[in-house]
């Protein structure tokens, strides 16, 4: 049982926690004025991606769908697209609009190439938009439209004896209410096979667990690095993890106990509700992304040492159990469970924290990382590039 | 709930986690066992269980999580100075040592 929220309704597709007015550059020519009109406008969310022309394959898909999935966000209200080359522009912009956003869509090429024609004119657009989408006004909606991202970052033996499981735990409960979430870091599947293949829906599934953690295993090799000091960094092992197999065994119960339906490719929206595994990179940043891409509205991002990043786009509820950390980085831990760890507090009662603290942010409760302006996203490459 | 200093976290595991930094002589008592610590092991980090010997498998979450490179002795501290990975060693590594900071 979790109680309802209140969000923002949508023309189509789950409601928002935030209503929030994106300028999105989508060429990487057009980034640098989408962070002068951040940085002028208030109430606006300014991204942007660093590439351009000369992508290809999959890599070219991945990189325009996750534009698409920024710009139809659940949390975005409304966007305006900006870059060089109108047919990504208005590409981007058409989707948005099919999804209900409010949308103005300009391209370099619509200004005489002046970027501060554009400047100016994406000002005032985003502008008219965050006059508008103020007016709206927050509604109650079920627990089980929330789709959340699960990560972890500069983990410590902590997050997987109590972080981890704690989120685990509100996954089950959210599951259970008919709720979403979605975990990924494929690199920390890799000495998991045996747990995460005895919670697969089916057969199948179990399969693409296994193959794609062998997938990342083979890029590790084939790339002539060690996988121990890449992944557990540095950072991880100087706080007692030793390889990969015990990372990914703490890492992986981030998905709580409920059946893994199956595997999504990066930044791809989980087709049904419960517990779905993103075959994605485990690097934050990147990572986040995908599930902002994917269409998650929140993430829970536990860390053992202390970890700053946040996405732009879905509130991030960052937590730890560690105490020294609790008691270092106390405007970046939203959720303190260091009292499960000293065992002064039972995990069913961190766990009923955490889904009312995990409301409230859905309900518009700022958490750190948005206060600080720490989000940002990353759109992972893949593959060649001309 | 009483503090624990370390925690097994299933039954055929070998290695514990402390719950806080263990100093070098104190005895730990868990699960019916009693190890004295025999050196220091730190916050999060691994005191093994038992004896331990080259080639063995370190179990936690009752998994494998590496594989022991150097005999440690119940009450010792388990890491990378006398375990390793099995799992995507890229290249023939030479062994790394964390400097203090």
């Amino acid at each position: 049982m979790m109680h309802p929220f209140r969000g923002y309704r949508r023309a189509s597709g789950r409601p928002g926690v935030r209503n929030l007015t994106l300028v999105l550059s989508v060429t990487g020519l057009t980034t640098p004025a989408a962070r002068r009109i951040g940085a002028t406008l208030r109430h606006v969310t300014a991204l942007g991606t660093s590439f351009g022309s000369g992508m290809l394959g999959r890599d070219r898909e991945v990189h325009r769908a996750a534009l698409v999935g920024m710009a139809r966000h659940p949390n975005v209200g409304g966007v305006v697209v900006i870059g060089a080359d109108p047919p990504v522009v208005e590409a981007v912009g058409a989707a948005a609009e099919a999804a209900g956003k409010e949308v103005a869509a300009i391209s370099l090429d619509d200004c005489g190439h002046d970027v501060l024609t554009l400047q100016d004119r994406a000002i005032r657009a985003a502008a008219d938009i965050v006059h508008r989408l103020s007016r709206q006004q927050r509604e109650e909606f079920p627990a089980s439209d929330l789709l959340l991202g699960l990560e972890c970052g500069r983990s410590d033996p902590s997050s997987g004896l109590v972080a981890n499981p704690l989120v685990g735990a509100l996954v089950d409960r959210l599951v259970d209410a008919g709720g979403t979430a979605v975990f990924g870091e494929t690199t920390e599947w890799i000495g998991a096979e045996v747990p995460l293949e005895a919670k697969a829906a089916d057969p199948n599934v179990a399969a693409e667990l296994r193959a794609a953690a062998a997938r990342r295993e083979a890029m590790a090799v084939a790339g002539g690095i060690d996988l121990t000091w890449n992944n557990p960094s540095t950072t991880n092992i100087r706080a007692g993890l030793s390889s990969i197999e015990e990372k990914s065994l703490g890492a992986i119960a981030k998905a709580g106990s409920r059946p893994i339906q199956g595997v999504v490719p990066y930044g791809e929206a989980p087709p049904g509700p419960g517990v779905w595994a993103m075959d994605a990179p485990a690097y934050a940043p990147e990572s986040l992304t995908g599930f902002t891409c994917a269409g998650c509205s929140m993430a829970l991002f536990t860390t053992g040492v202390g970890n700053s990043y946040v996405s732009a786009l879905m509130p991030t509820i960052k937590l730890t159990a560690n105490p020294a950390t609790a008691g270092r980085v106390t405007q970046q831990i939203d959720l303190d469970a260091s009292a499960v760890f000293a065992g002064r507090e039972t995990l069913e009662a961190a766990t009923e924290r955490l889904g009312a603290h995990l409301l409230e942010v859905a309900s518009g409760a700022l958490t750190w990382g948005e206060i600080l302006g720490e989000g940002d996203e990353v759109i992972s490459r893949m593959g060649a590039v001309l | 709930m009483t503090a624990r200093s370390a925690l097994r976290l299933q039954p055929g595991d070998n290695v514990a986690t402390a719950l806080r930094d263990l100093a070098a002589g104190e005895v730990v008592e868990l699960d019916g066992l009693r190890i004295r610590v025999g050196e220091p092991v730190p916050l999060c980090h691994k005191l093994a269980l038992a004896d331990l010997a080259p080639g063995d498998a370190v179990l936690k979450y009752g998994q494998p999580i590496g594989v022991v490179t150097a005999a440690v002795a119940a009450g010792g501290h388990v890491h990378v100075h006398n375990m390793q990975s099995a799992r995507g060693r890229g290249i023939a590594h030479e062994p790394q040592v964390l400097s203090p900071r």
